[in-house]
């Protein structure tokens, strides 16, 4: 065998080696992803924001096509469901203008209490609206990928579907932002029972209803009692309706979302104005309690 | 046909077809359906894709690729980056051992055998989140994802194959 030959043999040998080192950094890099992750850094917050905007517009040029779709089909499906759907908006008409009434009444007796009590309103609230473009890479998760364009949204701002809670901005990165939506294993939302004032965690399970965690046993907690953020943490302002009480079974209770979060198309990213985005809410919670 | 540089640029777009391709297919799975409850469903394209294209062109479509799948998947889930490139190495380091005694076998004892592999990456990944959130996990939610990515197998391979025989044919991978 030449010189020739035996330097091919090396060579061989040597891409062999190297492409096993090569194999053991990747495990090295994912296992180090995963302890990274646990901490909170910000290089996996680099990296999370460089793969949502090196991949966002293309998942916007591939959703585009389903979503004509679903618009074609939806438009169907009202189209054979608009005389009833008239009938019923009719009779809600009704019961909603006697309610405008009563409301313009209690606003004016509001702002004249007030005035009495020299009362310093809270800021008001500004929102974008924004385009679902993805949903959940795995079966695992429940988030979404939503289109911001060039608004200004931060880590830990309030998403709103059909005007209550359906979950907070996770990542922001260049034009799009991730969704935590409440029923993820993730999210946990410091509430009320809005009947009783008894407060409690709303945590994600990842099933259609997230449950209702560190209740006081005493707690008077019944199916249909509206559940609202109670403003602990002070990530979300109080009083924002979520859902109610679905079921209560053998100390588990289980809360149904307002929003129908499977019929969203847009979603509401609000600023409240509120400043503690990134608080632990649920030991803050304990200290609260 | 081609010369120099020219045919090394042919040859680095054709190595890149198949994690093209898987991309391109992952970014189809993760498209809003409108159903929360279709979440449950959704095949692991990426799995399917890893698994497939090593046990076909293990030769094009590496650890690499494999890495660059996973991340994209963790990318687009809550979960902690890492788990899901960790599976998919996994899944690789797998594949590669398997490629050796199935590479030319039956379609059936190749689905069949990506039905135990998918169900090893659902387990593991169901310990690792478990792990990673402190907290037990339904393993339901993950075995309906399983049991339609196992359905959805033999559409995806349709797909690839396609593309492996349009891209990737055996007289260009033996030249």
């Amino acid at each position: 065998m030449g010189q020739r030959g035996v330097f091919l043999i090396k060579t061989a040998e040597l891409k062999v080696w190297v492409r096993r080192i090569f194999v053991v950094i990747l495990f090295i890099a994912s296992f180090f992803f995963i302890l990274l992750s646990k901490v909170d850094s910000v290089v996996i917050e680099a990296a999370n924001k460089a793969v949502l905007d090196v991949t966002g517009p293309v998942m916007q040029i591939v959703e585009y096509p389903s979503r004509i779709i679903h618009r074609i089909y939806t438009y169907i499906y009202d189209i054979s469901h608009i005389y009833i759907e008239n009938c019923e908006l009719r009779a809600e008409n009704k019961q909603m203008m006697m309610l405008q009434n009563k409301v313009r009444a209690l606003e004016v007796e509001n702002q004249l209490l007030g005035r009495l009590l020299n009362y310093v309103p809270p800021a008001e609230a500004s929102f974008i609206s924004a385009k679902i473009i993805a949903e959940s890479g795995d079966n695992f998760t429940h988030i979404l990928l939503v289109y911001i364009g060039d608004e200004a949204v931060k880590k830990g701002q309030i998403v709103l579907g059909d005007e209550s809670v359906i979950g907070r901005i996770d990542e922001v990165s260049g034009h799009y932002a991730r969704v935590i939506l409440v029923t993820d294993i993730n999210s946990k939302i410091p509430v009320v029972v809005e009947r009783t004032r008894a407060r409690a965690i709303l945590s994600g399970d990842n099933t259609m209803l997230p449950q209702l965690i560190f209740l006081r046993s005493s707690a008077d907690v019944q199916e249909g009692d509206i559940v609202v953020t109670s403003g602990v943490g002070g990530m979300f302002p109080a009083g924002l309706p979520i859902g109610f009480v679905n079921s209560v079974q053998n100390g588990e209770i289980t809360v149904e979302t307002l929003a129908d979060i499977s019929r969203i198309e847009y979603v509401r990213i609000v600023d409240y104005g509120l400043s503690n985005n990134d608080a632990d809410l649920t030991s803050e919670f304990d200290e609260g309690k | 046909m081609h010369d120099g540089w020219g045919e090394k640029l042919h040859l680095f777009t054709l190595n890149g077809v198949p994690l093209l391709s898987t991309l391109i297919l992952m970014f189809i799975s993760f498209v809003p359906i409108n159903s929360m409850q279709f979440n449950y469903f959704r095949p692991a394209i990426g799995l399917i894709c890893v698994y497939y294209w090593i046990l076909k062109r293990g030769n094009v479509f590496g650890y690499a690729s494999a890495f660059i799948v996973g991340f994209l998947t963790d990318a687009y889930s809550s979960s902690s980056l890492g788990i899901n490139i960790l599976l998919m190495l996994l899944t690789a380091s797998v594949t590669y051992w398997l490629a050796h005694y199935f590479r030319n076998s039956s379609f059936g004892a190749i689905w069949f055998i990506f039905g135990l592999v998918a169900l090893g990456e659902v387990l593991v990944k169901w310990l690792l989140l478990m792990i990673y959130v402190g907290r037990f996990l339904p393993l339901w939610e993950g075995f309906f994802g399983y049991v339609s990515t196992v359905m959805f197998y033999p559409l995806i391979v349709l797909i690839n194959l396609k593309i492996q025989n349009k891209f990737l044919p055996q007289e260009y991978i033996d030249e």
